[in-house]
């Protein structure tokens, strides 16, 4: 993805593939289908179902152009949560493969503060979304992470971290609240 | 202190609804929800803004080649475009069916689409596809069979049964004295060919498949009970299969 190029031009391409322009949605497709995948992969195990949630995605991003609306959220984020959505319906559709590769996504997942994304290149965004999910019981800060790369349910989570479904509900929704608190009270 | 608690219940709701942890019918609540609740809307979409950074640490990973044709053909079949998008459509389709592991419903919509479409040409020897339907509403299951792979996959399109109920599939004629259950269908699933029968593909073109309306988990006589919903017979997929 060009980074020196700003997030309205992605505005601007999603309203005119909003108003049927397929050549301005085929730019927006070569600008941001690698960072959907990317997304999409870690939720997904299988390229085949990616590829397939993926295309999905792309198509729902085609009909629902017309209803983004700048001032609610970012091109990206309206994006990336269209991809996230689907990816994480499709998963729910299979059987979740909870231990293969589970280790692998929390030893990622311990690895967000050191490794390739250094705290120098992060926007203080993530600096102080981060700072808040330090803040939170390691057990909580990992369902939450899990959740949100991995496309985990509760079930998943409540398998891998060995608590009952029910805590891992009540857990996420404390903690949860408890991210929303230290994350407002910073602005 | 009531109104306190709904907004902290809201809150949690829109929290876990973003990270993607509500269950099912917590799921479909919520999105129900958001049509008419501004309130809901607003709260989901701040906890996508939230978490959001995250996704500044995931590392782009590019797609298949062809990924783009996917999307653009089905955009062409969606506003009715010309043929030739739909034979790469239906390619790509095959090629996923025989590997994915997990089917999704939504996966056999373009299927469905272009096998409704008269005269489409077809890539492949060896698949059949029938489509049940019932006259009065659009296409609700994909049975694909591949006699190389050895399965059938029944994909559910649309239609829910009625809570408490299920839908089974059932193979009648080629010879058969009584409708022969293939099982209840769940969102999808696979079954091999060899329960059908017949493999011969004389003896599949004639099988009609149909659905019917059973309690929950089946037929408790062997035989359907309830009424039939949807019936199909099988397509060949290529010209060589006539």
């Amino acid at each position: 993805m060009e980074s020196a190029r700003p997030q309205e031009d992605l505005a601007d391409l999603l309203r005119r593939s909003g108003e049927g322009d397929r050549e301005a949605f085929t730019v927006l497709y070569n600008r941001t289908s690698a960072k959907l995948f990317g997304i999409i992969c870690r939720i997904l195990p299988s390229r085949e179902l990616a590829d397939e949630a993926l295309q999905d995605c792309y198509l729902n991003i085609w009909r629902r152009a017309g209803s983004f609306d700048p001032e609610i959220s970012s091109p990206v984020t309206w994006m990336a949560t269209i991809a996230r959505n689907r990816a994480i319906d499709i998963r729910r559709l299979g059987a979740e493969r909870v231990s293969a590769g589970s280790d692998d996504a929390l030893d990622e997942l311990h690895s967000l503060d050191a490794g390739p994304h250094a705290a120098a290149e992060r926007t203080e965004k993530l600096r102080l979304l981060v700072h808040c999910l330090e803040q939170l019981p390691r057990d909580a800060k990992d369902m939450i992470l899990l959740a949100y790369f991995h496309g985990w349910s509760r079930q998943a989570i409540s398998e891998r971290l060995e608590r009952p479904v029910n805590t891992v509900k009540t857990l996420l929704r404390r903690n949860l609240a408890l991210l929303k608190g230290c994350l407002d009270g910073s602005e | 202190m009531a109104a306190n608690d709904k907004n902290s219940e809201r809150d949690a709701l829109a929290a876990e609804y973003v990270l993607g942890t509500l269950d099912k019918t917590e799921r479909e609540d919520v999105e129900r929800s958001l049509k008419t609740d501004e309130t809901l809307r607003r709260a989901v979409a701040d906890w996508q803004e939230k978490l959001s950074p995250l996704l500044e640490s995931i590392d782009p990973v590019p797609p298949p080649p062809d990924a783009l044709e996917g999307v653009l053909s089905r955009i062409e079949l969606e506003s009715g475009g010309p043929a030739t998008a739909n034979v790469v459509h239906l390619k790509r389709r095959l090629a996923v069916w025989r590997g994915a592991t997990a089917a999704a419903a939504a996966l056999a919509a373009g299927l469905a689409l272009y096998i409704a479409l008269p005269g489409a040409p077809a890539p492949q020897g060896g698949q059949f596809v029938a489509v049940l339907e019932s006259k009065d509403q659009d296409p609700a299951f994909v049975a694909s069979i591949d006699l190389t792979e050895g399965t059938i996959a029944i994909v559910r399109l649309a239609s829910q049964p009625a809570r408490g109920r299920s839908y089974e599939l059932w193979a009648l004629g080629a010879g058969r004295k009584a409708p022969e259950s293939l099982g209840v269908i769940n969102a999808s699933y696979k079954i091999p060919v060899q329960q059908l029968g017949a493999t011969d593909r004389a003896s599949l073109r004639e099988t009609v498949f149909a659905v019917s309306l059973e309690p929950e988990g089946g037929s408790p006589t062997g035989q359907p009970t309830g009424p039939v919903v949807f019936t199909g017979k099988i397509v060949p997929l290529s010209q060589g299969d006539k």
